[in-house]
């Protein structure tokens, strides 16, 4: 077979030049089999259930990027959630797990490991508990440890009483973390409707219901997307932005499902999901915003932008179900704001609101991600902000999720610079109005009639 | 279902100088060096205990046999291990000689060559057909080599990537 030679220098393009590449590769292990009722007995069989079937996860996929010349930038693992494995030994102080999961990813080499969570949309266990009290100081010890928390679905409503302690978490987090910027809520989320096989952290875990082991594909490319949308005719209507998008987002995803399949054929595992989302990196074009900016709205948060990115989102979806039949996971545009250079830019110009990126996370494909706050904002209005877009998650049947850090010492306006991935951030004004009233009521928020299609 | 794992809180608790494992169990590092300490030893029915390769679970063997099934796009199995070359940089006498020599020392065959000189840079893309068990990472960094920054650049990848994405 011969191919044109338009559509070599494309691939090419898009790898060279658009920053396209297979962001994770992401074992999924289930840690059921490591329930004891002696604490450290489980840590020692999650440790080694973890080493014994990642350690030739670096390797093999290394071999991989050898083989087809294709960029695969992360290997990572995500587990059962821990409360449910914790939950055997009754201990009420977890940090050992995430020690153990910590030196298990540390020694396989892999960046993260995902899976210190728990499902309290309802209610709690014992073990939950345990969790959400071992959370601050776990994140504080560990380097790799990622963590998310369930505490909203459609089906069972907000658990607000979940969500005001998953605040107080927060806050603690930031505390213990001080020093580093609040890093250690970099790496804790919360969701409302979580999906279980998703490979991306923070929010990496895998549920009931899914195999042993399984290997999923995240794949990226808003430099692609970006690229395809420059070249498209300035007047091009909507109708064929949504045409470019789609097919250039089909071909980011045939990249994903081939990687996939060979990933799990050489490790020998089940193979679970391709998740075709946009996620920007710090790079320079490598931005969801941009990507905004060039269907037509003046700057990111400007009017339009919830249109923008619904399109975007969709389109990106539809070309990912073409290609693949195994796309899942959240699968979209993700909106990190600190991650996102143009993002960040809308941020300091005033463009970009913290009330219109609660607009955003209704039409994208996850919710508030990496946004800052000043580190005295009070409980009350942290779970505010949180149980606002859990609503918008339940209500709409959607993945939603907040990954929220409130920096100490820090105020509207101010700059935080965590470096990396992760970006930098503007500290963004919460307001000053908030909801302790609805915050001291407590309780459950019910499910909405969406919830019963049965 | 065998035992899954045998931890140090089980050698701890067992008696006699010996644990029988079977081979699929996973004895993790503390049992072992508890079953040392102790002068305790690890074994299975037929002998020593190693660690063996992972068990991926009840539904990986299922899962691997059906991923020959899914269709590969427009399969062509006497193409399967082609990589597709592409140099790009200024032109001057012998690039291509460079880049051909280095594929034929490393027994590839070129099924298709294109190549074009605008304003001084060239571009030339190429087709080549690896030998039977020829290593395509070995053909990738050959040739990656031969660029440098200054004078041209070499990029090699598996025409597989490319069927993925430009073919259903």
């Amino acid at each position: 077979m011969t191919f044109t030679d338009r559509e070599i220098l494309e691939t090419i393009r898009m790898v060279e030049l658009e920053t396209l590449d297979i962001r994770t590769t992401t074992l999924g292990i289930s840690l059921f089999d490591c329930a004891d009722p002696d604490l450290e007995s489980t840590c020692e069989k999650v440790y080694t259930k973890v080493v014994h079937h990642a350690a030739g996860l670096v390797d093999i996929v290394d071999t991989i990027h050898e083989d087809y010349g294709i960029p695969i930038v992360n290997k990572r693992i995500a587990v059962t959630p821990i409360s449910w494995i914790a939950a055997a030994s009754g201990a009420e102080d977890l940090v050992p797990l995430a020690r153990a999961l910590d030196a298990a990813a540390a020694e396989v080499g892999v960046d993260f490991i995902g899976g210190f969570s728990a499902y309290v949309d309802k209610g709690y266990t014992y073990a939950d508990r345990a969790v959400f009290d071992s959370i601050p100081e776990a994140l504080a010890q560990t380097e790799r440890v990622c963590s998310s928390i369930a505490l909203a679905s459609t089906r069972t409503g907000i658990n607000i009483d979940a969500v005001s302690h998953f605040a107080d978490v927060v806050l603690e987090t930031a505390r213990r973390t001080a020093d580093r910027g609040a890093l250690g809520c970099a790496k804790l989320v919360c969701f409302c409707n979580p999906v279980q096989d998703n490979p991306f952290v923070a929010g990496a875990h895998i549920g009931v219901g899914e195999p042993e082991t399984v290997l999923s594909i995240g794949v990226s490319g808003p430099g692609v997307v970006r690229s395809a949308l420059a070249r498209l005719e300035p007047d091009a209507d909507l109708l064929a932005v949504a045409e470019t998008i789609k097919r250039t987002a089909f071909k980011i995803t045939r990249m994903g499902e081939l990687v996939g399949r060979e990933a799990a054929r050489r490790l020998g595992t089940s193979f679970g999901i391709v998740d075709v989302s946009l996620a920007p990196t710090p790079a320079v074009g490598d931005s969801v915003a941009d990507i905004l900016e060039l269907i037509g709205v003046d700057r990111v948060g400007g009017p339009g932008t919830t249109a923008a990115l619904a399109l975007l989102t969709d389109a990106v979806k539809k070309g990912g179900v073409m290609a693949s039949s195994s796309v899942g996971g959240l699968s979209g545009a993700f909106i990190p704001v600190s991650e996102d250079r143009g993002m960040i830019q809308a941020v300091l110009d005033g463009a970009l609101s913290l009330d219109k990126l609660e607009a955003m996370t209704a039409v994208c494909s996850v919710g508030l991600d990496m946004v800052a706050v000043p580190g005295d904002t009070p409980r009350s209005t942290l779970t505010g902000i949180i149980a606002d877009e859990m609503a918008i998650g339940m209500v709409n049947l959607k993945t939603t999720a907040v990954r929220i850090i409130p920096v100490p010492g820090k105020g509207p306006g101010e700059l935080v610079e965590w470096g990396g991935l992760l970006g930098t951030a503007i500290i963004q004004d919460p307001g000053r109005f908030g909801c302790r009233a609805l915050h001291a009521r407590g309780g459950r928020i019910p499910p909405p009639l969406q919830g019963f299609r049965n | 279902m065998s035992r899954r794992f045998l931890t140090a809180e089980d050698v701890r608790r067992s008696e006699g100088a010996e644990i029988i494992v079977e081979p699929t169990t996973v004895v993790t590092p503390q049992a072992l060096d508890a079953a040392r300490e102790r002068g305790i030893s690890v074994r299975t029915e037929s002998g020593e205990w190693q660690p063996g390769p992972p068990d991926r679970g009840p539904d990986a063997e299922r899962a691997l046999r059906s991923l020959p099934h899914l269709p590969e796009p427009e399969d062509n199995p006497s193409l399967a291990s082609s990589a597709i070359v592409t140099a790009v940089g200024k032109n001057r006498a012998g690039v291509l000689a460079e880049i051909t020599a280095t594929i034929a020392a490393m027994k590839g065959n070129v099924h298709d060559v294109s190549q074009k000189v605008v304003e001084g840079y060239f571009h030339m893309i190429l087709t080549v057909e690896l030998p039977e068990g020829g290593s395509f990472h070995e053909l990738k960094t050959g040739l990656e080599c031969l660029g440098n920054p200054e004078d041209f650049a070499v990029r090699v990848m598996n025409e597989r990537v490319f069927r993925f994405m430009h073919r259903v």
